[in-house]
């Protein structure tokens, strides 16, 4: 290997995300090789949609999963969301009011998630998966298990007449033109619009991370919990505010899905293998189930993977019913190259 | 208790002066069927150093949590340069003055090293309160070197650091502030003697400053009578002395804890004697 790449590979090494941006390239480059439509614009948009959920629902789970927790009820805010935003705006809300209220209420699911592990004292793996049943069936109760269409996501078609100039005749075509409403637009229904809140989201909670108090003492709790409640870090407060947003992004995740797709989906199992797609996405992304360590970049970049992923091999034309099984095995082998990378970064970063 | 050829237990009431920074009176402490803390009072006088010693679960630790605001008592009261002192949490204590060093350290492993000193109160800039890390990073150096504690580097994780070194962060952690009262439990755990040396040493220091004033549990009682003006023995949850250093002698603390260890003994004799007489009156019947 040339000078210039091995300090390259060396530096990326260095990065806590770095074992998963370089399983990624690699993966990126297969498929490009191996498939003519891989690398191209057309199925970048398709690969949106894939991964920018799992990289804003990885976020808010990193904060949690830094606490050494854990929060299943993710799915369950990703299909709850959408429906209690429905039946406000049925009620006669608008669009906006109605998010914003769905919103606060996945707020307050993530209080009372909180409450239970840092109050209560109950595992965050139990309340929460716990929380993750009742809320889905709440949902479905609430939905009378009818999918409906989204309020404010339907697409207008509107005929126009355009002139062409052919062979120096003026001719009139009618042609149909799809509209979006402004809000849908700016929620998810626009091509890039989840892209842009995946990127916003990540790049603010990364710097909340890194560089705030907040972080500080989320990596605190995490690493040693007595020693921070001895430091004076109010445990119960931050671990409360981290399960709040936790849930706050996969409630907005919800309805941007709900909007972009149009219909109101009331089925656990599209939400429960969302929600721990996610969490694989934090954990090959370098942050750590124990706690302790973690990054949203990481669990961004893991999200890119498992797009990837996905979108690769339906691209190679790989059978249905073997797709969940290569996923599988990528998910051990992207993991155990983790293990890898990360003891050669500790020995990289030890001597220097 | 016991009656027989070994002394009875003394409790030391509440006795105070009128520079007393802390005082602390009748503090009672229960978990669950365990008496942590029966009876205990304690002051310390400006620019003291006091020492604790008692055996392992005579409750000094526990002294200490309610002390630093991190445990509340039962009952008793607690005054801070004579206004009453009921501290909420640790940030309260802080607040009045009062920082401590656990026994556990409190450090966290995954944070760098001036991270860790600078817990709880982190410098941030305005107005966004991002963390100010380099003036942190400059504000640690100069503290460490002040203190006179060798790190090389200061920006790596404490899980890298030695057991001493780790220890000695923990103590620069209270010396790098505004408190007036230091509360250090055990300093000299897992030290060298050379790393002792300079706690001890840092203390001294602080003690010729006469600006703060320290309570410090030991275990050993030549560091006692060396490092301390005054000595507390807490056994069984009381005082059971309070002398200044200058006045009493290894052989007395030695005493002391020698004969609450027979009174021990000789109480768990009565017990299974009273057993034992009793099973033999029902094996009669």
């Amino acid at each position: 290997m040339p000078a210039g790449g091995r300090e390259l590979l060396n530096r990326l090494i260095a990065l806590r995300e770095g074992s998963i941006i370089v399983v990624t390239i690699i993966v990126a480059i297969y498929f490009s090789a191996n498939t003519s439509t891989f690398f191209t614009g057309e199925n970048f948009k398709t690969l949106l949609p894939y991964f920018a959920p799992l990289a804003i629902l990885g976020a808010g789970e990193v904060f949690v999963m830094i606490l050494g927790e854990i929060d299943l009820s993710i799915g369950a805010m990703y299909m709850f969301a959408p429906i209690v935003f429905y039946k406000f705006q049925t009620a006669g809300l608008g669009l906006l009011p109605s998010v914003i209220l769905a919103l606060l209420i996945c707020m307050a699911v993530g209080a009372i998630n909180g409450a239970f592990v840092a109050v209560v004292g109950v595992s965050s793996f139990v309340a929460t998966l716990g929380m993750l049943f009742s809320f889905e069936g709440l949902s479905l109760i609430l939905s009378h298990g009818t999918p409906v269409a989204t309020p404010g996501a339907q697409i207008h078609q509107t005929t126009v007449m355009v002139h062409h100039i052919v062979n120096g005749h003026n001719i009139v075509l009618a042609e149909k033109v799809n509209h979006v409403g402004t809000f849908a637009k700016v929620f998810g229904a626009g091509t890039y619009s989840e892209l842009i809140w995946a990127v916003v989201i990540v790049l603010i909670l990364q710097v909340v991370l890194t560089f705030t108090r907040w972080g500080l003492y989320t990596v605190a709790i995490g690493s040693n919990k007595l020693g921070a409640a001895e430091a004076g870090v109010k445990v119960r407060l931050v671990t409360i505010r981290n399960f709040v947003l936790c849930s706050s992004t996969a409630g907005l995740v919800g309805l941007l899905e709900a909007i972009r797709s149009q219909t109101i989906q009331p089925d656990p199992s599209g939400p429960n293998e969302l929600l721990l797609l996610a969490i694989a996405g934090a954990v090959i992304g370098g942050t750590l189930l124990a706690g302790g360590s973690g990054t949203i970049v990481g669990a961004f970049i893991g999200a890119l993977f498992l797009g990837i992923l996905d979108d690769g091999l339906i691209l190679q034309g790989v059978n249905a019913n073997y797709k969940l099984f290569y996923t599988g095995l990528a998910i051990i082998v992207a993991m155990t190259a983790n293990v890898f990378v990360a003891r050669a970064r500790r020995g990289h970063s030890g001597s220097g | 208790m016991a009656d027989g050829p070994v002394p009875e237990m003394k409790v030391v009431g509440p006795s105070s002066a009128p520079d007393d920074v802390l005082r602390v009176e009748h503090i009672a402490k229960r978990f669950g069927p365990v008496t942590a803390l029966r009876d205990v009072n304690l002051h310390l006088k400006k620019g003291e150093v006091l020492g604790l010693l008692g055996d392992n679960g005579a409750g000094k630790s526990t002294l200490i949590k309610i002390l630093c605001g991190f445990q509340k008592q039962d009952s008793g009261e607690m005054f801070l340069h004579g206004k009453p002192y009921a501290p909420k949490s640790v940030d309260d204590a802080r607040a009045g003055g009062i920082e401590t060093v656990y026994q556990d350290l409190a450090l966290i492993d995954e944070l760098s090293v001036y991270h860790n000193l600078f817990l709880r109160k982190e410098r941030v800039h305005r107005p966004f309160p991002l963390l100010a890390n380099r003036q942190m990073k400059r504000e640690a150096r100069v503290a460490l070197d002040e203190i006179g504690i060798n790190i090389p580097r200061i920006d790596v994780a404490v899980a890298r650091l030695s057991g001493g070194q780790r220890q000695a962060i923990a103590v620069a952690r209270t010396v790098n502030s505004d408190a007036d009262i230091i509360l250090l439990d055990e300093p000299l755990a897992a030290m060298g003697a050379k790393e002792g040396a300079m706690i001890l040493d840092l203390v001294a220091r602080l003690k010729e400053e006469g600006k703060v004033s320290i309570v410090m549990i030991l275990h050993n009682y030549v560091h006692v009578l060396e490092a301390c003006d005054r000595v507390s023995l807490i056994q069984d949850g009381a005082i059971a002395l309070d002398k200044p250093t200058a006045e009493t002698s290894v052989e007395e603390l030695t005493e002391i804890v020698v004969n609450e260890y027979r009174r021990a003994r000789e109480a768990t004799h009565a017990e299974e004697a009273a057993a034992s007489s009793a099973a033999s009156a029902a094996s009669a019947d």
